[in-house]
């Protein structure tokens, strides 16, 4: 075959292979492989980063901390993780720690006072912007404003307006005439969690309005007027009529604003730091507390994983009702 | 009142009240600007002033210039916030390059390429984004640790992209679904390789939800303050969030310009209000991370 080219170049190669070459240099490295490889291995490529990310990022700290819970760690052994074996030792510890087992009920508060304040309110701003009134569009996008602010700010912002002394709060309470004397939010243990929870319901609003506004757009008008004409009245409609249809986005809503909620750190930092005799440490901040401040990093990794755990109760129903993203598994390539 | 005079005046009457509903939703922002400019004593007082009382810059020199007001110069100010700022912008755009770099690429391949592991790895994902920060912050640490990166730059903002590149994957997938498979195929018959066609017809194309997903990996970066907080200690560099609290804790009788430090964090994100409000509007509809 090759005599055919003659001495003249012996390293000819086949005809057809210049075409191919040209085409090589235009196609990438891959154009020698069959299509579907040639997919394969470019999907993979472009995969690989994320994957890495994931792995080094989400899937070892998560492997490292549950290790750490079996441990006796200290800062010169949290580097790696062959530290003296523990047992539930830090488990153990953990329950025994009232502070700890107070973050934990304080975090079921805080988190079932924040969702079911940001629902009603939520829900009250998407009703009240899907009627049509004047200035409406502007007013919508001014709500998610409070979502852009840097959580330490927000957590800055409500230790001002909670003041005992010069606070806005207390100076509308009192001029209103629902307090004579202004209370201290934020240094008694009666009312600092409230307080939190407060400023953390104004932080979730804005997510709680938007989600549930767009589910409202997809209520068929028609519907509405069906149940108008039977004589429902506004509330009997909300309940019977618009809420069952947007139950499932209620449903994710609620399960995202969970996830949210259970892992507040910043605000609480910001306004109390955990105090006032620990009345607001939740359990992601006596987790901070133990670890970094304390370095007993076995109970901390114990504390997170229970915060994990809670998270976590919530992924299979979050895997459910995002089952949409899931099956949709290849737009198929080719 | 007739019908329509009736309804006009329901419309008005909601616009009344949507907008005393967006003042208090506002509130707080309004807030703490009439604050930053206030001083430390009238903030104490046991006045709070709704209108500017007695404004002053005095904050702001504080914070931008490091001068201290006269009857506070006992108190030592911790770090140059303007160099703070500098860090944030630093840590916030290279976490907005992170997450494009690894999302862009990792959403076309879950969204077109037939691949075993897509369902896995978007389950994966999906759980992934429900992580707390917290409980990654702790064991990142040690992470970083062990391959030196704490208390350096890369390291804070690797962590910063556990907020934005599962978000970033998930957001991006789902918009590529959308692009039809024969705008690839045809640039495909035309020669072009994978990647041509990746770089040339699809990133082109995706271009509005990549906005989206740089705008919200940006804001996530300048809003950490969880991985700051944990990985630099004594770096010799922190974000405005970081700065903010070191000024919290050392600087309380400056109430003042602790203010003003909150307010100067305030500004890209109102700055991004303005010019990418779309953006922001449609990622936080697709479910946005935060914290």
């Amino acid at each position: 075959m090759d005599s055919q080219a003659g001495g003249a170049l012996p390293a000819q190669p086949r005809s057809d292979a210049p075409a191919a070459r040209r085409s090589a240099r235009r196609r990438g490295p891959f154009s020698r492989l069959s299509g579907a490889h040639k997919q394969q291995l470019a999907g993979w490529i472009f995969l690989t980063p994320a994957i890495a990310y994931v792995l080094f990022a989400f899937a070892t700290p998560i492997v490292y901390n549950l290790a750490f819970s079996f441990e006796h760690d200290s800062l010169s052994t949290i580097g790696s993780i062959n530290a003296p074996w523990a047992g539930f030792f830090n488990y153990t510890a953990m329950f025994h720690d009232q502070i700890a087992t107070s973050a934990i009920l304080h975090t079921l508060e805080f988190t079932v006072g924040s969702l079911a304040g940001q629902f009603i309110i939520g829900l009250s701003l998407a009703l009240l912007f899907s009627s049509r009134f004047p200035g409406r569009t502007v007013a919508r996008s001014l709500v998610i404003v409070p979502w852009l602010v840097p959580l330490i700010v927000t957590g800055v912002i409500f230790r001002l307006l909670f003041q005992q002394e010069g606070g806005a709060v207390n100076q509308v309470l009192v001029d209103v005439g629902l307090i004579h004397t202004p209370v201290n939010w934020l240094g008694s243990p009666t009312y600092a969690l409230l307080t939190v929870t407060i400023a953390n319901i104004w932080l979730g609003v804005p997510f709680f309005t938007l989600l549930l506004y767009s589910a409202l757009q997809e209520v068929p008008a028609e519907v509405k007027e069906a149940a108008m004409i039977d004589g429902a009245g506004p509330w009997t409609r909300l309940r019977l009529v618009t809420i069952p249809i947007i139950l499932p986005v209620i449903e994710i809503t609620f399960v995202l604003g969970f996830v949210f909620t259970v892992k507040v750190f910043d605000l609480v930092i910001g306004m109390t730091g955990g105090g006032p005799a620990n009345a607001t440490q939740l359990i992601s901040t006596w987790s901070y507390a133990l670890g970094f401040q304390q370095f007993n990093f076995g109970e901390a990794a114990a504390l997170n994983n229970v915060l994990l755990a809670a998270a976590l109760v919530c992924a299979p129903l979050y895997l459910l009702l995002s089952r949409d993203q899931l099956r949709r598994t290849s737009g198929a390539g080719r | 009142m007739s019908g329509r005079h009736k309804k006009t005046a329901v419309r008005w009457l909601s616009t009344l009240v949507a907008f005393a509903a967006v003042a208090i939703m506002l509130f707080p922002i309004y807030a703490i600007i009439v604050a930053s400019f206030e001083s430390t004593v009238t903030l104490f007082s046991t006045q709070f002033h709704f209108f500017p009382y007695h404004p002053t810059l005095a904050n702001y020199e504080t914070v931008l210039l490091g001068i201290q007001p006269g009857n506070l110069a006992s108190v030592t100010i911790t770090g140059d916030q303007l160099a703070h700022v500098l860090t944030s912008f630093e840590i916030a755009l290279a976490t907005a390059l992170l997450t494009l770099v690894i999302s862009v690429p990792a959403a076309y391949a879950l969204a077109k390429y037939r691949m075993r592991v897509t369902a896995l790895f978007v389950g994966a994902l999906l759980v992934a984004q429900i992580v707390p920060s917290i409980v990654l912050a702790t064991s990142l640490f040690a992470v970083l640790l062990k391959v030196h990166l704490v208390n350096t730059l890369p390291g804070v903002i690797i962590c910063d992209g556990t907020y934005a590149v599962p978000f970033g994957i998930l957001v991006l997938r789902a918009f590529l679904f959308s692009l039809p498979n024969e705008v690839m195929q045809s640039a495909r018959v035309d020669g072009a390789s994978e990647w041509q066609t990746f770089r040339m017809i699809v990133i082109p194309l995706a271009r509005s939800a990549i906005i989206t997903v740089a705008v919200f990996a940006f804001l996530a970066g300048w809003g950490d303050f969880i991985f700051a907080l944990t990985t630099l200690n004594g770096a010799g560099f922190e974000p405005i969030t970081l700065g903010i609290y070191s000024f919290l804790g050392n600087n309380l009788a400056n109430w003042g310009a602790v203010m003003a430090a909150g307010v100067v964090a305030l500004v890209p994100a109102g700055v991004l209000l303005v010019i990418a409000q779309r953006y922001i509007a449609t990622g936080l509809t697709a479910g946005a991370v935060k914290g």
